[in-house]
């Protein structure tokens, strides 16, 4: 036959089903009517004829059964029918069914849903052309790099294609209605060419834009020109001020444009970058490299060159060129967040496999139900593997409505996980149910049928014929093999379940260590926003100072305010920017070995607002001014770091030795408590404060990030209550004063910990769901099995068993379950634990007392799974049990 | 059992392709003949003869139409193709050749070893 023909008489096969199948049944009907027929002819009775003929035959059910195999087009025949007569028997046990979709529902809904996070965080590539081949050059793979270096760097390598920098910068937004401070970046022109993003109006930066006094260029983020200018397409060649200045917009970015997503996430304008005077300077650290790699140079070459030139350049200039790592961008964005996600990914697959064991023992006790079913269609011709088949195509029906239920149950889930998921993490704002999404959920939800269908189906279909159709009811004994498998997969449960509750208590045991730490000062009922000044009358060197002063009096002057203070930039917003001093009567040392600490500017009160005790000396006063000498209070950690054994109080130091002359002096006045500054579980560096009203740069530079202060408010009660008060006191002042950052101490104390509370939160809603699924586990298989014992458990009262004796016989049964599953996770809980050692503050993967809590934990919910039934075979009456068969 | 039921298979098909390459034949008339020259010394499943004949007329080698039979029923007819019978000679000629070698074998004697 012809490939054609084959495939007509596949199609006939599969299109005239009820034709072809009449067709068998008369040519075999033929068959045996003329076999009876010769019979009769050799003097048998008619109707003896018949029968004889059908013996002769044999199965006909059978016969039919091969002939449509072997016709072909049978596949999806048989699976069709399969199909319906799965969804009848799933909608004959209604209560099974629920159980066991809302099971697999919940298993399959968060993984996806996890998945999903996984997906948009992790896997998806990021948004720039060819992503892979970007990289970043950092100090020590995070630090900031100073404008000189990154001049070298790009003019003496040959592994880069390409190499730009990019630095904060935040001006206000003027001269229009509703003054602004914005986040933005200074970007070199080859910068964004570099990432091969298309602007979604306008061009980039040209060359030569970048050079000083030419640098009036701005473009746009979509989210600034959709909030500032409405989506106006004609913005293009229109000027806006920032700081005071016209720029020109030359361009709009489209709207899923991040730049750089792991540290400048708000910027949201760009404008190219002159280094003026700065393109000599190897200290003052501000540029963050990036660089594309020539096609071909691998990551090991770029480091092996950049080794070479920054140990030469290291040379020239000591102190300057260490630590610098080349990373590929995607691990500066992601690196953080990898392990946390896939931790939770695991958990989550515990989750389901826990579901799928669950599932598992239900269809097995329900097969056991089904055996005279199962024993007649045998009967009929039903072979081995067709049997399996039917029921792995129930299961799969099964899956497919919990994998349905699971997919809706994962959208809203991701709804509830974005809004859980802490901003920190990026490109959160991108998690969708994509093609990659659903392929998972496909995947998982084929994959679930085999897993929780296959054991029992195959154990199913091994049914002993003539044993079950000769019984009538219930055997008084249940299949030994049977019974084992059903304890390996509620013990597997069970170890499984322990395995995420060690994570769990795990998180949870290292989230009370985080949130116990002392952060030196107290978070609690303290309000704080930033006032810029830049570009207002204010900035004015003159009236800059008497603003501040009397902002901070009138504030104060509020009621329910208890103190206020201004600062630079307040510990825990990210900024750990940092400077070089000199110690008076020390050797001068080389850059990169010189004293140093956290750079903070503070007025008198800043300690009060945030009950930051000074340990030695005093704090900051209003005598501190411009003409009072220079002053300065470290902490701790500086005057240990610095002056070990020695008074601090007294000492001098000076941050513009070799820059001014002659160097002004700062006398250290006073020693405060290590506060917590950057990471929240990281230990303090040292940290100098400086008097603002001391301060030339910040009382007198016309620059946005000089030219601002942030309040520090205390108040008795609810500090967010404040905000509207303390905004119109600024604004008596002057209505066009941009505010921004208006947050509390708690919501910056908590954005600090929001990872992990993530984490913890998780585990602990998977490790609960794990728990329940297999106390249902543990009950299911104990009640089961006193349902079958019954008769056993009448005949032991009645031959004098106690009541206690019976009840002691089940809970056993249960708990060695329990034991045995708790030995195999306690193994695996030590052994997978490793894996979250990096996600641990102050809490050994291997902690004994949270896996000893969790095993007795899990050994109560155990013996209260088991209690139950046992309770009830405790009641069973023998005469009734011993009848019941 | 399942060797067996291969074996069996393999050969049954060669039977059913002798019994109809003499002229098409209905099923039940496929099992007589086969009987028939087969003196009676074969013994045919009756059940497994028409999952064969499906198989057969899937491959090709035999074509089946309705017809009225001797006893002027409707009846299910069966004839060898071209394809079918090109494939019965060289199945026919396998079959002497292998049936040869192991006659060939069966009969050595231990000193022709």
């Amino acid at each position: 036959m012809t490939l054609w023909g084959r495939f007509r008489y596949w199609l006939r096969a599969i299109t005239r089903r009820s034709r072809v199948e009449s067709e068998m049944d008369a040519e075999l009907r033929f068959h045996m009517e003329t076999r009876a027929e010769d019979l009769a002819r050799g003097g048998v009775a008619r109707d003896e004829a018949l029968r004889r003929a059908r013996i002769e035959f044999g199965g006909v059910e059978l016969a039919k059964e091969e002939c449509r195999d072997a016709r072909g087009g049978n596949f999806f025949d048989t699976s069709f029918r399969d199909l319906r007569y799965g969804a009848r028997t799933m909608l004959r046990a209604p209560g099974f069914t629920a159980t066991a979709v809302m099971a697999l529902a919940l298993g399959i809904g968060a993984n996806a849903a996890i998945f999903s996070v996984v997906s948009a965080v992790l896997l998806r590539p990021l948004a720039y052309n060819e992503p892979d081949r970007l990289v970043t050059l950092l100090h020590d793979g995070s630090n900031p790099v100073a404008v000189a270096n990154y001049t070298d760097w790009r003019d003496q390598s040959r592994s880069f294609e390409a190499m730009g920098a990019a630095e904060y910068w935040t001006p206000n937004l003027t001269g229009i209605d509703n003054p602004e401070h914005l986040w933005g970046l200074k970007v070199t022109q080859n910068l964004f060419p570099m990432l091969g993003v298309e602007p979604l109006l306008g061009r980039w930066f040209v060359p030569g834009e970048d050079r000083a006094g030419a640098e009036h260029e701005v473009i746009l983020g979509y989210s600034l020109w959709q909030r500032r200018f409405a989506g106006d397409r004609n913005v293009l060649g229109k000027t806006v001020a920032l700081d005071g200045e016209a720029y020109t917009i030359v361009g709009v970015m489209p709207s899923d444009f991040k730049f750089a997503p792991f540290w400048a996430t708000r910027a949201e304008l760009w404008v190219p970058d002159a280094f003026g005077d700065r393109i000599f300077k190897r200290t003052g650290n501000s540029l963050r490299v990036f660089a594309r790699l020539n096609p071909g140079v691998t990551i090991a070459q770029a480091r092996a060159e950049m080794e070479t030139i920054t140990a030469r350049l290291e040379q020239q200039y000591p102190g300057t060129n260490r630590e610098v790592e080349v990373t590929p961008l995607r691990e500066n964005v992601v690196g953080k967040i990898e392990a946390p996600l896939l931790v939770l990914l695991c958990a989550v697959g515990f989750v389901l496999l826990i579901a799928c064991a669950n599932v598992a023992h239900m269809l097995l006790a329900r097969a056991a139900a089904r055996e005279k079913e199962i024993a007649v269609r045998t009967a009929l011709g039903a072979g081995r593997i067709r049997l399996v088949r039917q029921f792995l195509t129930e299961n799969l029906l099964l899956s497919a409505v919990g994998g349905c239920a699971g997919l809706l149950l994962a959208i809203w889930g991701i709804h509830a996980l974005v809004a859980l998921t802490p901003a920190s993490i990026p490109r959160v704002g991108t998690v969708t149910v994509d093609a990659r999404v659903l392929l998972f959920l496909f995947g998982i939800t084929a994959l679930t049928s085999v897993v929780f269908g296959l054991a029992p189906a195959m154990r199913a279909s091994a049914v002993n014929l003539g044993d079950t159709l000769k019984q009538s009811g219930r055997g008084s004994s249940d299949g030994i093999r049977r019974n084992r498998l059903r304890g390996f997969l509620v013990a597997s449960e069970v170890a499984l379940a322990l395995i995420l509750l060690v994570g769990a208590g795990l998180m949870i045991r290292s989230f009370v260590a985080l949130e116990s730490v002392d952060p030196g000062f107290n978070p609690h009922n303290v309000l704080s926003m930033v006032v810029s000044v830049a570009g207002s009358q204010e900035a004015d060197p003159n009236r800059r100072p008497i603003f501040y002063q009397q902002l901070l009096e009138r504030v104060r002057a509020i009621p329910g305010v208890q103190a206020a203070g201004g600062i630079n930039h307040l510990p825990l917003f990210g900024d750990l920017w940092g400077w070089p001093f000199t110690i008076e009567g020390r050797p001068a040392l080389r850059p990169g070995e010189s004293a140093g600490g956290v750079y903070r500017i503070i007025t008198p009160g800043y300690f009060d607002a945030m009950r930051l005790p000074v340990v030695q000396g005093r704090d900051i006063s209003e005598a501190d001014n411009a003409t009072a000498p220079g002053v300065v209070i470290i902490n701790q950690r500086a005057a240990d770091r610095y002056w070990p054994g020695e008074n601090p109080l007294g000492q001098r130091i000076s941050f513009d030795i070799g820059t001014a002359n002659p160097p002004t002096w700062l006398t250290v006045i006073g020693v405060v408590k290590n506060a917590k500054q950057g990471d929240w579980a990281a230990r303090p560096m040292p940290e100098v404060y400086l008097a603002t009203f001391q301060n030339s740069e910040y009382l007198s530079s016309t620059l946005s990030s000089y030219a601002y202060i942030t309040l520090v408010v205390r108040a008795a009660g609810d500090p967010g209550a404040m905000t509207d008060a303390v905004k119109n006191v600024v604004w008596s002042f002057d209505h066009n004063l941009p505010i921004s950052q208006i947050t509390t101490m708690d919501a910056q104390v908590a954005y600090a910990n929001a990872v992990p509370r993530f984490e913890m939160v998780l585990l602990g809603v998977f490790a609960f769901v794990a728990l329940a699924l297999a106390a249902v586990g543990i009950y299911g298989v104990i009640s089961y099995s006193v349902s079958r014992r019954t008769h056993e458990i009448g005949i032991r009262i009645s031959l004098g068993a106690s009541r206690t004796q019976v009840l002691l016989l089940v809970v056993k049964q249960g708990m060695a379950l329990a034991f045995a599953g708790s030995a195999a996770g306690l193994v695996g809980a030590l052994w997978l634990s490793r894996l979250m050692g990096g996600l641990l503050y102050d809490v050994p993967p291997t902690d004994p007392t949270t896996f000893a809590a969790v095993a007795i934990l899990l050994m109560i919910v155990a013996l209260a799974a088991s209690y139950i039934p046992a309770r009830r075979a405790m009641r069973v009456d023998p005469m009734v049990a011993l009848r019941h068969e | 059992m399942d060797k067996q039921l291969d074996l069996l298979q393999g050969t049954l098909d060669m039977l059913i392709l002798k019994a109809v390459s003499l002229g098409p034949l209905h099923g039940y008339g496929i099992l007589l003949r086969i009987q028939q020259i087969s003196r009676d010394r074969l013994e045919i499943q009756q059940g497994s003869l028409y999952p064969a004949l499906y198989r057969l007329e899937r491959q090709g080698w035999i074509a089946s139409a309705w017809g009225e039979s001797e006893n002027k029923r409707k009846a299910k007819y069966y004839r060898l193709t071209a394809t079918g019978r090109r494939r019965f000679q060289t199945e026919a000629k396998n079959w002497n050749r292998m049936a040869d070698v192991i006659e060939g074998i069966l009969r050595t004697r231990p000193e022709e070893v």
